[in-house]
């Protein structure tokens, strides 16, 4: 792990030189005076090679997932953008629509489509598809605790045991395959479907060869949604980020998702065709502390924190730019603002260390010499903890160790453990501050179930709610709100919530998650850009459909 | 496990050992006891290593589902259960009971699933990593040996020349970070001279086969990655080799040579780097082991298939089944390299066989 981490500081250099040499080379491979239509397209991915060959897209680490290429052979009922407008489009189904308390989802199947082995898609393909989880022969690992479907002349109705309100992506993307073929498959969770004539979707692009190298795909002539402007992807798959970075600025890998240290020298500069987009979502990086043991238990000291702690210096040296900062009180980045009730519309955190000072003078805490006492006379000291290796969270730890204590006078401890230390510790309590994702529901509920909601404590040990938050109120509001049958009634739960996460500050949200995109304009144009971002740029999401079905070749 | 077998009388030589002092007259007097006594320390090895391979990574803290969910965060933890029951983990057999059952399989020849890879055989896995490393990295090794060895022996024969300038230069080599060395060759021969490809074994949307136009791909990617292992190692061969010739170069029998008036290629070569490449030898086989185990970081900055990152990413994913599948294979190779390093002595140092007659 140590070389590991040291490739990546050397990466920044090596960027350095690679792009002064491409600059000064005049860019064989860069600038193209012309545009060529008729190119592939090379998406490209820092996982090291992949070697074993699946084309399964239920399984998380099959290649066909590691590199994203199942997105684009299997649709999906419709696309919910994970950025921008969180809007929903219905893809595979002309419609969908769910009922008032989300357990049931009314679809009719697109007409016109057809299988990439010529055979029609129907509407029992989808009833199929669900079915294999009703059965028991693909394992739920979404959590749909899907019951069943009626079919009612071309509206089909998935029913669902529970609320799907807060979990209607992982519905919708759920990957529709064809009947006619998963029904002679003996396990859908494992088969690799390397047999030939098996990989078959009703997506944009076929599968045309596929190598411990690279992955090959076609663009499907029969495709519903029309002609496509590529008529040839390449996956890739480079060693690291450095080595992607490289690839990325000659012009061999045209598209990925990777976090480009000093991305403006090392990439952006090499070509003024080359572009970024990071993509606010409505998860965010979070500063979650222990509530249970001291420092933590008291909220005069979180609020302080809520008041110290510099988010913008989160984007802008930890993130290098690539996220956004979350200031309001309810913890809602931008993307949720709509969310954000009237009371605190415009309600922001900010550094103002006078204020935290004062909160914390209020509460009974005083200060000996530079150094913050509790009122049991302690003095204010504690660990933040992120695996090593996480370099954007392992800078924004060193940052919070700095302002806390310049400003607060608080020790911190900077812990860099490994992954399964830091893991034991975030699951069972033993922590006391560590920086987290959050689960991403598309709306408010995503936030605080994550920080607030015991429903995650199971045996003693936490998946989310690290801090073990519990107020029987807030958790019969966060039920509310994923079960309510009425907008007004999830707007009250809201309400509660929102108030609840002000007044308690059980957690910090830092900046939002991004999705991130690195492409270039020099063959294609139609990309989502800052101003249009009708999905993210992100290749491995199923958003991927969308931006290859609106690229047209550049003038 | 045949290669610890008793073997014919004619190869007993090498279980003798390597000093005069052992050197038993005699022709056809098989040393039982001592060839009984290899077989149990080879075999006791392999168990020794195959149990630790088995319990060490079961110690590391987090199991492999929790390592599942942070590297598929859209997946839900509500989903942990039933992904325990995907990938064969709701057991609640005790860990003796996994032992028995693993060593039951593995005598089979069953290595498991992989989780990281899709559950696909452990077998396929490896087989699909192995041919790489052992083709660049062990090549590679050849190579550097091959130069090292003849270069240090040179270099020592004519001690005090110009050529003594060879050692710091090649130890300097090896000095240099290697992944440093990998991104400034990929800096100047890739992206600046574009003489070579950036990384991969083999281009984009080739597939391979036995044809000129593959081969000569391989080739081509190969030649960037297999320089720089070559460059980075050459040191230590060539500094050994160095030694051992100044060693035994005041050795009597080698002036005596000389003083007799043989040719002086035939006292370089015959009497001189003929036992001064015993230790290389020794060092060889064991180099044999980190050839299959890969090396990690020339993978990760060529991009280049193998095994190396295919056990660094089963260590970090708690893939126990893909971990203990490579260390099976570090662990025989390391073996049956120590067998080969027996045989070699054998050829290389007359008095082991003075039992042939």
């Amino acid at each position: 792990m140590r070389l590991r981490s040291s490739l990546v500081t050397l990466s920044v250099a090596t960027a350095l030189v690679l792009t002064a040499c491409s600059t000064g080379q005049g860019g064989t491979t860069g600038g193209d005076p012309t545009a060529e239509a008729g190119v592939a397209l090379t998406i490209a991915k820092p996982d090291g090679a992949i070697t074993t060959e699946s084309h399964n897209p239920y399984l998380g680490d099959s290649s066909a997932s590691k590199y994203g290429y199942a997105k684009v052979i299997f649709e999906p009922l419709a696309l919910v953008n994970p950025t921008g407008d969180l809007g929903t489009t219905p893809w595979l189904a002309e419609s969908v629509e769910w009922n008032d308390d989300y357990t049931e989802l009314t679809v009719v199947p697109r007409s016109g489509v057809t299988w990439s082995d010529g055979t029609e898609f129907t509407g029992d393909d989808i009833v199929f598809t669900f079915d294999q989880y009703l059965n028991g022969t693909l394992t739920d690992t979404s959590g749909l605790n899907y019951e069943g479907a009626t079919v009612d002349g071309d509206a089909i109705t998935l029913k669902f045991a529970d609320s799907k309100y807060t979990a209607q992506s992982r519905v919708l993307h759920t990957p529709i395959v064809p009947k006619h073929i998963w029904e002679n498959i003996a396990d859908p969770n494992t088969d690799p479907l390397t047999e030939d004539g098996l990989a078959v979707g009703t997506g944009p692009y076929v599968l045309s060869s596929w190598s411990t190298e690279s992955v090959t795909l076609t663009a499907n002539p029969d495709y519903w949604g029309g002609e496509l402007a590529v008529p040839e992807l390449h996956y890739i798959s480079y060693g690291d980020n450095a080595a992607l970075t490289t690839a990325l600025v000659s012009g061999e890998a045209d598209w990925a998702q990777a976090f480009i240290p000093q991305i403006e020298d090392s990439y952006l500069s090499a070509d003024e065709d080359n572009h970024f987009l990071a993509s606010p979502t409505a998860g965010a990086a979070t500063l979650f502390m222990n509530l249970q043991t001291k420092p933590f238990n008291d909220v005069a000291l979180r609020e302080a924190l809520a008041w110290t702690i510099d988010r913008q210096a989160y984007v802008d040296i930890a993130r290098e730019g690539a996220s956004e900062p979350v200031w309001n009180v309810t913890g809602l980045g931008s993307v949720l603002e709509d969310e954000v009730i009237p009371e605190f519309q415009g309600q922001e955190y900010s550094v103002d260390v006078d204020k935290a000072r004062q909160i914390l003078t209020d509460a009974g805490y005083t200060w000996e010499g530079d150094a913050l006492v509790d009122p049991d006379g302690e003095r204010v000291s504690f660990s933040i903890s992120v695996p090593a290796g996480w370099s954007d969270w392992n800078t924004e730890q060193a940052l919070i160790a700095e302002e806390l204590n310049e400003a607060l006078g608080i020790e911190v401890v900077v812990d860099q453990p490994d992954w399964g230390g830091w893991d034991a510790a975030r699951q069972e309590g033993t922590f006391q501050a560590i920086i987290h994702w959050l689960e991403d529901t598309g709306n408010a509920y995503g936030m605080y179930t994550s920080t607030m909601d015991p429903k995650w404590i199971v045996d003693g040990r936490a998946q989310f709610n690290f801090g073990r938050f519990e107020d029987p109120a807030v958790t019969e509001a966060l039920n509310t709100y994923a079960t309510a049958s009425s907008d007004e009634e999830r707007e009250e739960a809201s309400a509660v919530l929102q108030t609840a996460f002000a007044e308690h500050v059980p957690a910090i949200p830092l900046g939002a998650h991004p999705l991130l995109g690195e492409y270039n304009t020099r063959n294609y144009v139609g990309w989502p850009t800052e101003e249009d971002q009708y999905a993210s740029a992100d290749p491995t999401q199923p958003g991927i459909v969308q931006v290859l079905v609106n690229l047209e070749p550049a003038e | 496990m045949t290669a610890v077998q008793p073997r014919p009388p004619v190869e007993d030589a090498i279980e003798v050992g390597t000093t005069a002092t052992t050197v038993v007259k005699g022709h056809s007097r098989v040393p039982w006891r001592f060839l009984a006594g290899r077989a149990t320390f080879y075999l006791f090895t392999l168990w020794a290593a195959i149990t630790i391979n088995f319990f060490l990574p079961r110690m590391m803290k987090g199991d492999a589902v929790d390592q599942y969910l942070s590297r598929n965060r859209n997946v839900s933890p509500e989903a942990a259960d039933a992904l325990r029951s995907l990938l064969g983990l709701d057991t609640d057999k005790s860990l003796l009971q996994q032992y028995v059952e693993y060593w039951g399989l593995l005598l089979r020849g069953d290595l498991g699933v992989s989780l990281l890879h899709g559950l696909r055989p452990v077998t396929e896995v490896i087989g699909q990593a192995l041919p790489w490393t052992v083709g660049l990295v062990g090549f590679a090794t050849i190579v550097s040996f091959a130069i090292g060895t003849i270069g240090g022996a040179i270099v020592g024969w004519r001690r005090g020349s110009r050529l003594d300038g060879l050692i710091p230069l090649t130890t300097f080599l090896g000095t240099i970070p290697y992944f440093w060395l990998g991104l400034l060759a990929i800096a100047l021969f890739s992206v600046n001279l574009g003489w070579f490809p950036i990384g991969k074994a083999y281009g984009v949307g080739m597939t391979p086969e036995w044809s000129g136009e593959f081969i000569g791909q391989v080739i081509h990617h190969g030649a960037l990655p297999a320089a720089t292992i070559v460059l980075a190692s050459l040191g230590g061969w060539m500094l050994g080799m160095r030694n051992m010739m100044l060693t035994v170069l005041d050795e009597d029998y080698v002036t005596v040579a000389q003083a007799k008036g043989m040719p002086t290629s035939r006292v370089l070569w015959r009497y001189a780097a003929r036992n001064a490449v015993l230790p290389q030898i020794q060092s060889f086989a064991l180099s044999i082991g980190f050839i299959v185990g890969g090396t990690i970081v020339m993978e990760m900055v060529f991009s280049y298939p193998g095994v190396g990152k295919l056990l660094l990413d089963a260590t970090n994913a708690k893939d126990y089944a893909l971990m203990q599948g490579v260390f099976l294979v570090i662990t025989l190779s390391v073996l049956v390299a120590n067998i080969l390093a027996d045989v070699a002595y054998a050829f290389l140092d007359p008095r082991t066989r003075q039992t042939e007659g």
